[in-house]
C-alpha cells in the first residue's frame, strides 16, 4: 500500500486554490479546443506548452494534463449534439449519441457519455496508480538495449494495429524520425541533414509539427468539407441527469468491458480512437438485441466513451514509467516533460516523487471538475458553435501562427506550420496516419541514443538485442507484431479463396 | 451531407463500408478533378525523393563507425532507407488499389475553397513576417470577415482589433511571453 501513502503525499502537494484553478482553467480551454473544429488535443497541449516555460513543473503538468481531459469531454458533447467529432476518438460516439439527441433525448446522451466517460478515466487513473510504482521499479533494470527494445515494440504495435496501410504507417513513422534528427547531433555534436540551410540548425520542433498536421491540416479539410452546424437545441435539465444517473448501473457490463478494452488500447500504443470503436464494435456484438444499435442505443453511447477516457488516461502510464507515450497527446505532454527540465521514464519516481504523484492525484480531481464543468457549460459550448465558420476558422489560424511563433520566437517557424499543415491535409485525404509521426519526432533522440549506445556497448554487434532474456522478449513480441499484418494478410487471402464473399462483413471494426 | 462528413473522419480506421460509399460519392460528383491515383503516386515519389535526402546527407556526415562509436549519420541513414522502401511499396499498393477506381482527390470546386482558405493564410504569414503578428493578426481577420464573411466593415475592422488586442492581454501581459512586433509597434513605442 505504498502506492496509497504516495498518492496522499500527492494530494498534499495539489491541494490549493492555485492548481484547483489552473485545473478549471485548463478544462475549459480543453473542452473549447475539444469543441472547435480543427483544434484537437495535441494541437491544444501543443499551442499551450509555450505559455508554460515558465511556470512550476506541477502546476504546468496540471495545466496541460486538464486540457487534455477537457478535449475529450469537449469532442464527446459536439459528436451528440452536432453529429461532428470534434475529436477522432469520439467518432463511435456519434453512431448512437447523434440519433439519441435527434430523438429528444439529448440530456440522457450527454450525461450518459459524461458520467461513463468520467468512469473510464477514473478506472484508468486508479489503474494508473496501483501499477505505475511497479512498472517503474521494473523499468530500473533497463539499460540502453531495453530501451531500444521497448521503443522498437511500441513502433511495431503502431504498424500492426494501425488500421492504415503498413507501409504508410512505416513511412510516416520514418519521417518522423528523420525530421527528429535534423539539426544538432547530441552525441557528437555535428550538425546534420541541415542542407547548409540556416533554419535548420536549431531542427524541427515536434509542437511546430503537431499545430501545422493537426491544426492547419484538419482546418483544410473542415473548409473543404464546407462546414455547417445543425445542431440540436440542448438545455441540460437536472431532473434528467439525475434520471439518467440512475440508469447507469444498468450498464455495469458495458463499461466494465469498455474498460479493460480502453485499459490495454491505452498502455498500448493504439490509443483512444481504436479503443473507442473497438469497444463499439465488441458492445453491439454481444447485445442480444443488435436491432436499436446506429438509432440510438444507450449502450452505443457508454461504449465508446468508456473506452475513449480510460484509454486516454491510460496512455500516461507508458509514458510516466517508461518514457514511451501511448497517445499523440501524451506524447506532446511527454515533449513538454523534457522541456520543463524533467526526464520520463523510472528514474522519475525516484527524483521527483512530488511531481509524477501530484500529476496522478491531478488526474483524478481532474476528471471529477472535468464531469461537473461540461455538464455545466454545454449550452455555452454548443452557442459558439453557431458562430459562422468564417470567424471561428481564421481566429484558430491566428491562435496557432502565435502559438508556431512562441515556440522559439522565429518567424520561420510560422511558414513552417504551413507546410506541415499541407503535409497534413494531404496525408489525412490518403489515409497516412499522423500520430507515428508526432511520436517518432518526440522518441527519435531518445530511441537513437538507445540503440547508439546499445551498439557502443556491443562494438556493433546486433546481437546485444538477444544477450538477455528481458531484451529478447521484448525484441521477439516486437518482431511478431511487425510480421502480423503479414500473416493476417496471407490467412485472409487463403481464406478469401475458400469464401469470397464473407470475409468483408466478419470484421468487429466494420460494424457500423 | 452527413454521408459525406462520415469518410473523412473515418480515415484513422478505414471501415471498408465507408470507404467503399466514399468511392461512389466522388465518382458520382464530378469528373474534372485530380485523380486520388495520381496523388497517392506524387506523395510516395515526395516521401521516397526526402528519404534519399536524408541517405544522402547522412552519407555526407559519415554514415560508418568512429573510434567513438557509431558516426551521426549511421542511424538516419537507415532510417533513410526505411523511408524509401516504404515508399517504393506504397507506389505498388498505389497501382493495385487505386488505379482505374474513379476516385477523385480533389476536384475544381472544392480545390477553389480550400485554395480561399489557404492564399488568406499564406498572406498572413508574409504580412506577419513584416509588420509583426499584431497588425497581420488584425488585419488578416478584419479582411476574411470583410471579404469571406461578407460582414460590414464597421464589424469587421472593430473584430479584427478587438482579437489582436486580445491577444496582446492574454501573452504580453497574462502570461508575459512575446509575440513578434514589427515597426507598427515600434511607432507606439511598444515593445
Amino acid at each position: 500500500m505504498e502506492n496509497i501513502d504516495l498518492l496522499i503525499d500527492g494530494f498534499g502537494h495539489i491541494l490549493s486554490w492555485n492548481h484547483f484553478l489552473l485545473m478549471m482553467v485548463g478544462v475549459t480551454l480543453g473542452i473549447l479546443v475539444g469543441v472547435l473544429p480543427g483544434l484537437g488535443a495535441p494541437n491544444g497541449v501543443s499551442l499551450l506548452l509555450p505559455l508554460t516555460f515558465s511556470m512550476d513543473p506541477i502546476s504546468a503538468i496540471i495545466l496541460l494534463s486538464c486540457m487534455y481531459w477537457g478535449a475529450l469531454f469537449g469532442g464527446s458533447t459536439t459528436s451528440i449534439l452536432f453529429n461532428i467529432p470534434g475529436e477522432p476518438s469520439s467518432v463511435a460516439t456519434t453512431f448512437d449519441g447523434y440519433p439519441m439527441a435527434k430523438a429528444g433525448q439529448a440530456s440522457r446522451a450527454l450525461t450518459l457519455a459524461f458520467v461513463s466517460a468520467g468512469l473510464g478515466a477514473l478506472a484508468g487513473v486508479v489503474m494508473i496508480t496501483l501499477l505505475s510504482g511497479w512498472v517503474a521499479n521494473f523499468a530500473l533494470k533497463f539499460s540502453s538495449p531495453e530501451y531500444f527494445a521497448v521503443y522498437f515494440l511500441a513502433f511495431a504495435s503502431f504498424i500492426s494495429m494501425g488500421a492504415q496501410s503498413p507501409f504508410k504507417t512505416l513511412v510516416s513513422m520514418m519521417l518522423g524520425f528523420a525530421l527528429a534528427s535534423i539539426g544538432m547531433d547530441t552525441i557528437s555534436g555535428n550538425l546534420r541533414l541541415t542542407f547548409d540551410i540556416p533554419e535548420l540548425i536549431k531542427g524541427v520542433s515536434f509542437l511546430i509539427a503537431v499545430m501545422g498536421l493537426f491544426g492547419i491540416g484538419e482546418l483544410l479539410l473542415t473548409t473543404e468539407e464546407g462546414l455547417r452546424f445543425e445542431g440540436i437545441k440542448a438545455r441540460v435539465k437536472l431532473a434528467e441527469i439525475a434520471r439518467t444517473l440512475i440508469e447507469i448501473p444498468r450498464y455495469w457490463l458495458t463499461i466494465a468491458r469498455s474498460t479493460i478494452i480502453g485499459i490495454w488500447m491505452g498502455i498500448t500504443p493504439a490509443g483512444p480512437t481504436a479503443a473507442s470503436f473497438m469497444s463499439y464494435g465488441v458492445a453491439r456484438r454481444s447485445a442480444r438485441d443488435k436491432s436499436k444499435f446506429g438509432k440510438g442505443d444507450p449502450r452505443g453511447v457508454v461504449a465508446p466513451e468508456t473506452a475513449d477516457h480510460s484509454a486516454g488516461t491510460s496512455a500516461l502510464l507508458p509514458m510516466l514509467a517508461l518514457g514511451v507515450p501511448g497517445s499523440a497527446t501524451a506524447a506532446v505532454m511527454m515533449g513538454g516533460l523534457m522541456i520543463w527540465g524533467l526526464t520520463p521514464g523510472p528514474m522519475l519516481f525516484t527524483d521527483r516523487p512530488d511531481f509524477v504523484w501530484g500529476l496522478i492525484a491531478s488526474m483524478y480531481l481532474g476528471n471529477v471538475v472535468a464531469v461537473f464543468l461540461v455538464i455545466a457549460t454545454v449550452p455555452l459550448y454548443a452557442s459558439i458553435l453557431r458562430v459562422p465558420f468564417s470567424i471561428i476558422g481564421p481566429i484558430i489560424v491566428a491562435v496557432i501562427f502565435s502559438g508556431a511563433y512562441q515556440v522559439a520566437n522565429s518567424v520561420s517557424d510560422i511558414f513552417l506550420v504551413i507546410g506541415f499543415g499541407l503535409i497534413g491535409y494531404v496525408f489525412k485525404k490518403l489515409d497516412y496516419p499522423l500520430a507515428p509521426l508526432v511520436l517518432a519526432m518526440v522518441l527519435g533522440d531518445k530511441a537513437e541514443d538507445a540503440f547508439r549506445q546499445s551498439m557502443l556497448m556491443s562494438g556493433g554487434s546486433l546481437n546485444i538485442f538477444w544477450s538477455n532474456g528481458l531484451v529478447s522478449t521484448l525484441m521477439a513480441l516486437g518482431l511478431a507484431l511487425l510480421l502480423s499484418p503479414l500473416v493476417f494478410w496471407i490467412v485472409g487471402s487463403l481464406r478469401g479463396r475458400k469464401h469470397d464473399a464473407a470475409a468483408p462483413h466478419g470484421d468487429g471494426n466494420a460494424a457500423v | 451531407m452527413r454521408t459525406e462528413r462520415a469518410p473523412r473522419l473515418l480515415p484513422l480506421l478505414q471501415v471498408p463500408i465507408f470507404r467503399s460509399r466514399k468511392v461512389t460519392i466522388m465518382s458520382e460528383n464530378s469528373a474534372n478533378g485530380v485523380s486520388r491515383f495520381v496523388v497517392e503516386l506524387g506523395v510516395a515519389a515526395l516521401t521516397g525523393a526526402f528519404g534519399v535526402a536524408v541517405c544522402y546527407g547522412s552519407l555526407d556526415i559519415g554514415a560508418g563507425w568512429t573510434d567513438m562509436g557509431p558516426d551521426a549519420g549511421y542511424f538516419p541513414f537507415y532510417i533513410g532507407l526505411l523511408i524509401v522502401f516504404g515508399s517504393l511499396v506504397n507506389i505498388g499498393q498505389a497501382f493495385v488499389k487505386h488505379r482505374g477506381t474513379g476516385e477523385v482527390f480533389l476536384d475544381s470546386g472544392r480545390a477553389k475553397v480550400v485554395a480561399s482558405f489557404l492564399l488568406p493564410l499564406v498572406a498572413f504569414a508574409a504580412v506577419s513576417a513584416w509588420l509583426g503578428l499584431y497588425v497581420g493578426t488584425a488585419l488578416y481577420i478584419a479582411a476574411t470577415m470583410l471579404l469571406q464573411g461578407r460582414y460590414k466593415w464597421w464589424i469587421a475592422l472593430p473584430a479584427g482589433l478587438g482579437v489582436s488586442l486580445f491577444f496582446f492581454i492574454v501573452f504580453e501581459i497574462g502570461f508575459q511571453v512575446p509575440l513578434l512586433k514589427g515597426p507598427v509597434e515600434a511607432w507606439f513605442r511598444i515593445y
